[in-house]
């Protein structure tokens, strides 16, 4: 029950971000979508209901990003990978310990694991903007041909990276 | 007991995916620093190689107890480095239940510092329980690698049908040599008295029978009557059963012979055993505290083992059939090949009793119910009462017993001979 109660709170704070971005259709449907598919997600355990319901949540911040084009809202992208790094977490904690029980000091590991896990991954994404802010003006004035190469450098060493995780 | 990668780092891979595309298709870098918590999360979550041991043990409260008894199961787990979520699961049989606590648990385990887990479990029916390892699952951080091993410690738990006291268990026709609790018509030593006669040289100064010696003028002893003992042997039927697991004729048989020998051999008899089914097993009479306990352990591994091999009798040496014993026989009386058995016992002079157990009850158990089914039970209750007055006819004695209700209230209504016109 407890576990239900995180996992709707964080639903919350993931549709909530592309609400505050642009609160108004078609984000409103989109993130209708998303929370029905995620309260489903999160009633049921289901890591698969979660992901889609993460999926559209990311569809609805995108489409407000697009249509509101805001500025200064690097904070909301960071909030919602946050967050949606713990609606999985806590899906899939709640899908395995279904039946059981919780001995002592596990919930609070868990919480310390999963906001530290977040919390971490915050402070990497604002070392990755400060130095990209670095990278930034030592290539002022590069061509586009030239920040094109270097972005596929990177996204191959990045594609490399993540098969060498997943292999 | 390795690493291996959980469904959420594909969950995590396609929301990466998203964020980063979703990043490219609209030009918005929040949306790729959005991807980066989840590939964060990805990379901490990573766990390869071979996973950390983790010592388990796992006992019981007890390796004995009666149906209906509880016993504790208790994991302890320790290991050389922490682990803050080890999930462990103890697969349980069937006719048992969880009476207290949860036999799935997910617990911290911390470097060196034992953690330990209990619950209790009923057990319902007699069997032995027997309790395979536990699963012990190790679960990286986020949930995205787990190690699974099961640790293959078993532990069997003997569960006997309960005794209940038997108050008036069928008396024997036939006595043996030894001690024992029925009065025989012979004199001799024991503690029933019996006639008075004059003093005789060699006579012990204890049996004098003083009032008599004062009224009659001269000395008179008190003879007494031997007390013996008789062999009492139990066939149980294992050659068919019906009703639902935990509740068929045979547990009921078992649970009345288990009764019935903790009598006899309270009344000092040598019990002994005969399972007559699939395999033909034994164990022979004996008494104490010893032999009930081997005939509780015999009768715990009673079962229907089909066969179309039909073994006689015959085969049973005398020495655990002994031919003055008194035979308790124990069937539901369905087995043609069980019904010869008994009337052939008859037929060669054994003192036989049979204890027919109805499976009509059992029967009606597994069925749902209705009208049609009641209308069937009772019809079969009428054809099985036909059967035993025709097998009664055959000079078989025949108690009734539902297994269900008390057996004593049953062997009440076993017309014997009385104990004083035994022969010696």
């Amino acid at each position: 029950m407890m576990l239900r109660l995180v996992g709707f709170v964080v639903l919350a704070i993931v549709v909530a971000i592309p609400l505050g971005v642009l609160p108004a259709a078609p984000v409103t449907w989109l993130v209708m979508a998303a929370l029905g598919i995620g309260s489903a997600g999160v009633i049921a355990r289901s890591i698969t209901l979660a992901t889609i319901a993460g999926a559209t949540a990311l569809i609805a911040y995108a489409v407000a990003l697009l249509l509101a084009r805001p500025t200064g809202t690097m904070l909301d992208g960071l909030a919602l990978g946050a967050a949606l790094v713990l609606l999985l977490a806590v899906v899939q904690f709640a899908e395995r310990s279904a039946g059981a029980d919780l001995g002592p000091g596990v919930m609070a590991a868990q919480l310390r694991q999963w906001l530290g896990t977040g919390l971490l991954g915050v402070v990497a994404a604002l070392l990755l903007v400060a130095g990209a802010a670095a990278i930034a003006s030592g290539i002022v004035g590069a061509t586009l041909p030239m920040v094109v190469i270097a972005a596929s450098i990177g996204a191959a060493l990045v594609g490399a990276g993540v098969v060498v995780l997943v292999r | 007991m390795s690493w291996r990668a959980a469904a959420l780092n594909l969950s995590l891979l396609t929301l990466v995916g998203w964020a980063l595309f979703l990043g490219v298709l609209t030009g918005r870098v929040e949306l790729v620093l959005g991807a980066v918590p989840l590939a964060v999360a990805l990379v901490l979550g990573r766990r390869s190689g071979a996973a950390p041991a983790v010592e388990v043990t796992h006992e019981v409260s007890t390796e004995r107890l009666s149906e209906g008894e509880r016993v504790t199961v208790t994991i302890t787990l320790e290991a050389a480095a922490s682990h803050p979520l080890v999930e462990v699961l103890v697969p349980l049989p069937s006719r048992v239940s969880v009476e207290r606590g949860n036999p799935h648990a997910f617990l911290t385990v911390r470097a060196g510092a034992p953690t330990t887990w209990t619950f209790a479990l009923r057990c319902e029916g007699r069997q032995r329980l027997r309790l395979v390892g536990p699963f012990v699952r190790l679960w990286g951080p986020l949930g995205l690698a787990s190690a699974e091993a099961r640790y293959r410690a078993p532990r069997t738990v003997a569960v006997y049908p309960t005794l209940r006291p038997l108050r008036v268990p069928p008396p024997p026709r036939r006595t043996q040599a030894s001690v024992g609790n029925y009065v025989s018509p012979a004199q001799g030593e024991g503690i029933e008295p019996g006639e008075i006669r004059p003093f005789a040289p060699g006579d012990h100064v204890r049996h004098v029978n003083w009032r008599a010696t004062l009224r009659l003028g001269e000395l008179h002893v008190t003879q007494h009557h031997r007390e013996r003992n008789a062999d009492v042997v139990l066939l149980l039927d294992t050659l068919s059963e019906v009703g639902p697991p935990g509740a068929t004729v045979v547990d009921a048989a078992v649970r009345g012979a288990a009764d019935l020998a903790a009598a006899y051999l309270a009344r000092k008899d040598r019990v002994g055993l005969i399972e007559y089914g699939g395999q033909l097993r034994w164990l022979r009479p004996g008494s104490g505290r010893a032999q009930l306990q081997r005939l509780l352990d015999t009768l715990l591994d009673a079962s229907v083992v089909f066969t179309y091999v039909t073994r006689d009798v015959d085969l049973i040496p005398p020495r655990i059939l002994p031919p003055q014993a008194l035979v308790l026989a124990l069937s539901p009386l369905l087995d043609a090949r069980f019904v010869r058995a008994a009337t052939d016992l008859v037929a060669r002079g054994f003192d036989l009793v049979v204890v027919a157990v109805s499976p009509v009850a059992a029967a009606r158990a597994t069925l749902p119910r209705g009208r049609v089914a009641d209308l069937a039970a009772r019809l079969w209750s009428l054809e099985r009462r036909r059967d035993l007055d025709a097998l009664r006819r055959r000079g078989l004695t025949i108690v009734e017993w539902d297994g269900v209700s008390s057996l004593d209230v049953a062997l009440a209504t076993v017309r014997r001979e009385p104990r004083r016109r035994m022969p010696a």
